[in-house]
């Protein structure tokens, strides 16, 4: 507000009434989001007695707690960046190279689909693709003679995971990048060609950095996504792999690590992750748009 | 030897013939418009100059190479489209500097170059603001500053004012005439609207469903249609059909006046072209007249412009306004008064 | 990019999509050894229990829906119409879900809600569902907020609302007659993305011990061989139809308008 003399009555009346058209929802975020979100944070903190510490916190750091965000982590970058890459090319295939338009639809279609359907019965789908038993595993082995298993790869692994998730990873990208490669202008394109510039020129100096801020904030929400994702990963792995989302539901479900509290700690931890990758996705984007308003 | 030279250029997009049997000849330095309704061609011509679409079939040869099927990046064009197509991301001086720094130049050389780029075309403090931090006219500018920067052979503008304000529009023809009269290059502007192909041009090409309808200078274009579609896309003109009584004189009657233009005419029936300005209030000795009655009368300011019947045909009439004379009034029989060297034959 | 590069990326792109759904459709059909057969869906349909977790999906589905119809279109109304400044500030809190995992919000629920808290809510059943169901609105209120808030930019509520008003109208017909009418097939979309969410949710459902869909899925997946492809099967194919009848009523409504 500027410094003016106070405002009449009537107009502090409506101002009220305003804020309390959207009290409903605030009440709801606050309840079921912010609070909930709150009582981990502050949990993270607290004895069981409720007195301040940063005892739980030290307690994440142990070998296996570690080694669990670290897998996690891994999981998370690869599937996010594989997925960026992948989504990208298929949108860029699918808007800029020269194929029928009617195949644009479908694609989007099955990209809502494909990206909408995680969870238990994505794990499932690779089980009986990937698994001992899986489609492509009995293929190559007597197609081929390939041994998928002898070559090292198991689908409750770092890989298997990461293969797993791209399968919603890459539609979520191809459905956030297309809009974004249809903003990209063909005079642009056609301005950058007579200015003498190669097509690698003009992706690098034009198209790349106008798309950069869509594709790091998808990347941020693709990372997030993976790191939080909890039925995939429990019912492709069991409790084999050892991951923070499987780490924590276990804790939740049962108090394996034998310390509640610990439980606060390690879901603070994904908080700050997640959070993390968002400030830093925030700052680049502040940085990259300068050119915007 | 010419400098720019199109000829017998084709193209179709499936079944549709875009561009037929186009040639063209530019000398260096010539500022050339393409001027025709939208779907003409003229853009597709301009396309097929800059590399974007490859011609159906037909040569282009700039000094004296062919291009014709060179990619856009080799042709060494620049190019200022309609919507600005400012590199949104890149600064004003960094999309000015663009094209030479594709081609590796170094950064002094870089700077210097978008420095006197900035400064012909009038805005050497925006070297630092993004695109749209500036107005239309200004993106415009900085377009053809980007344009121009690399020294291209050719330049080629397709319709860069049409996403300006009248007054704007006005004040950015003339900048881009002295700039390309100043530089001496060979420039190919394509548009829809007359008044600038003929304020700006040294010669026009007409065309008209994919052909070039007429090549020549602005005066001859507006005084010399022709065809029947030159003569009515480029000004105003009143069409008139004409019975043709004497051949040889080039007698002829239009709506109950007579007119003797003498020169030859076919016989049977012609189709007279008549400029709204050419016609004048009242009898004069010397001049052909024709007779009507006025049914509509629009008060332009300068211009008074008269709707007039001449029985069985309709004139549109200019007169300038003067202090002097009364308005004539709706409803008014009267004479007006022409040069038959005027009239414009356009055939049957 | 040259159109062959273009059909190679797409063409393998799409091999990797479908491969898993072959992998999946074919286990569901291999119950009888030797040859195809439907045994996996029968056993699935005859089972009880699959009957109740997903009517009570269903259920929940449904009434996720409506409270969050009930949430979000009169908020998002309200800020387009009075508070324009907020609409960030409203923006970035819904856009949350996506960024704080689920497994988080729900173990802020079990601690905050416990039955020693203020608010008992999972000391009983129907306010564990009841709970549940708020967990649900949370995880799709980024796909309803965005659905809404889209569809109110393309009509005008400011003009709409006036003439409204101008006409003797509460905020109850407004809302009911006019702007909720007038954004149906966006709240639609976010219906359908909502019912696909819910169906397939597992962590909130599992770790707030509710009998729905989700767990009993991964407790199949746990314990017998070729239901769960089945029940996989099942599962994509909802979410196949809820995608579905997106493009179908945003297109039918498209026809509807040029008609006009």
């Amino acid at each position: 507000m500027t410094e003016q003399s106070p405002p009449p009555p009537r107009r502090t009346f409506h101002l009220n009434l305003n804020w309390l058209g959207v009290m409903p929802f605030a009440l709801f975020v606050l309840l079921f989001l912010v609070m909930p979100t709150m009582k981990i944070v502050v949990g993270a903190f607290q004895r069981p007695d409720g007195s301040f510490t940063f005892a739980n916190i030290a307690g994440l750091f142990t070998p296996s707690i570690l080694s669990s965000y670290w897998i996690s982590i891994k999981i998370s970058v690869s599937s996010a960046a594989i997925g960026c890459l992948i989504g990208f090319l298929m949108a860029a295939a699918m808007v800029l190279g020269g194929l029928p338009r009617g195949l644009r639809s479908p694609l989007m279609t099955f990209s809502g689909v494909a990206s909408n359907f995680a969870g238990v019965p994505l794990a499932f789908a690779f089980l009986a693709t990937l698994g001992p038993l899986g489609l492509v595993t009995v293929f190559l082995r007597t197609e081929f003679g390939i041994n998928l298993r002898a070559m090292g790869f198991n689908i409750l692994s770092f890989w298997g995971l990461t293969i797993t998730y791209l399968f919603f990873q890459i539609p979520l990208m191809i459905l956030i990048v297309t809009p974004a490669l249809d903003g990209l202008k063909r005079e642009w394109r056609e301005a950058a060609s007579c200015l003498g510039a190669t097509g690698a020129q003009y992706w690098r100096m034009v198209a790349l950095p106008i798309l950069f801020p869509t594709i790091l904030g998808t990347f941020a929400l693709l990372f997030a996504n993976a790191f939080g994702a909890v039925a995939t990963a429990i019912a492709l792995t069991g409790s084999s792999l050892n991951i923070v989302p499987i780490m924590l539901f276990a804790q939740i479900r049962g108090d394996v690590l034998g310390d509640p509290h610990l439980g606060y700690a390690m879901a603070f931890g994904m908080i700050l992750v997640t959070g993390l990758a968002n400030v830093v996705y925030i700052v680049l984007r502040m940085r990259s748009e300068r050119w915007l308003k | 030897m010419t400098f720019l030279t199109i000829s017998r250029l084709e193209k179709s997009f499936g079944a549709n013939r875009v561009v037929k049997d186009f040639n063209l000849e530019v000398e260096k330095g010539e500022f050339i418009s393409l001027l025709g309704p939208s779907g003409c061609g003229k853009t597709t011509v301009l396309r097929m100059v800059a590399g974007f679409e490859l011609p159906s079939a037909g040569r282009i040869t700039i000094a004296g190479k062919d291009v014709s099927r060179l990619r856009p990046n080799h042709r060494n064009i620049g190019m200022v489209f309609q919507a600005y197509a400012l590199f949104p991301n890149l600064t004003v001086a960094q999309n000015v500097g663009f094209g030479l720094k594709v081609k590796g130049a170094p950064a002094r050389e870089i700077a210097a170059r978008v420095a006197e780029m900035l400064a012909l075309i009038g805005l050497p403090e925006m070297g630092e603001r993004y695109p749209y931090q500036l107005s239309g006219g200004q993106q415009q500018r900085v377009a053809l500053a980007r344009a121009l920067a690399p020294k291209p052979q050719v330049l080629l503008l397709d319709e860069p004012l049409s996403a300006l304000d009248a007054k704007v529009r006005v004040s950015l023809r003339n900048e881009i005439r002295a700039i390309q009269r100043e530089l001496g290059i060979t420039t190919i502007f394509v548009t829809h609207d007359q008044e600038e192909a003929l304020s700006m041009s040294d010669r026009i090409v007409v065309m008209h469903q994919g052909v070039a309808d007429q090549v020549g200078t602005p005066f001859d274009i507006y005084n010399r249609p022709a065809t029947r579609f030159v003569a009515g896309f480029v000004g105003t003109l009143n069409t008139l059909t004409a019975q043709v009584i004497d051949p040889a004189s080039g007698h002829v009657r239009v709506g109950g006046s007579d007119l003797v233009l003498g020169r030859a005419l076919p016989g049977g029936e012609v189709v007279l072209g008549l400029r709204p300005e050419m016609l004048r209030l009242g009898a004069e000795p010397g001049m052909a007249s024709l007779t009507g009655t006025i049914t509509e009368l629009d008060f332009l300011g300068s211009v008074i412009r008269l709707r007039l019947d001449l029985g069985d045909q309709r004139l549109a009439v200019d007169l300038f306004n003067t202090t002097r004379a009364t308005p004539p009034r709706v409803g008014d029989s009267v004479t007006l008064a022409l040069d038959p060297a005027d009239a414009l034959v356009i055939g049957a | 990019m040259t159109r062959a590069a273009s059909w190679a990326i797409l063409l393998l792109g799409l091999t990797y999509f479908i491969l898993p759904l072959l992998g999946m459709i074919e286990f569901s059909l291999s119950m009888r050894r030797g040859e195809y057969s439907f045994d996996a869906y029968v056993a699935v349909l005859g089972d009880p229990q699959f009957r109740q977790t997903f009517s009570y999906s269903v259920m929940m589905a449904l009434l996720t829906i409506v409270f969050g119809m009930l949430l979000v279109v009169p908020t998002a109304f309200w800020v387009r119409l009075k508070l324009p400044h907020l609409r960030p500030v409203i923006e970035f809190i819904t856009l949350l879900p996506l960024v704080i995992p689920a497994i988080v919000v729900v173990f802020g629920y079990i601690r905050l809600y416990n039955t020693s808290s203020w608010l008992p809510l999972t000391g009983s059943v129907l306010g564990t569902n009841l709970l549940l169901m708020f967990g649900y609105a949370t995880l799709s209120l980024p796909y309803m907020y965005r659905a809404v808030d889209t569809g109110l930019r393309t009509i005008d509520v400011t003009t709409l609302t006036e003439a409204a008003q101008s006409l003797g109208a509460g905020w109850i017909t407004i809302l009911g007659r006019i702007i909720l009418p007038n954004v149906l097939v966006a709240v639609l979309s976010g219906a359908f993305v909502t019912f696909a969410i819910v169906m397939g949710e597992f962590t909130m459902a599992a770790l707030l011990n509710r009998p729905a869909f989700g767990p009993y899925l991964q407790l199949m997946g746990a314990n017998k061989a070729y239901e769960p492809f089945a029940l996989a099967t099942i599962a994509f194919i909802i979410t196949w139809a809820c995608m579905g009848l997106i493009q179908l009523v945003t297109r039918f409504t498209k026809h509807d308008k040029a008609a006009r």
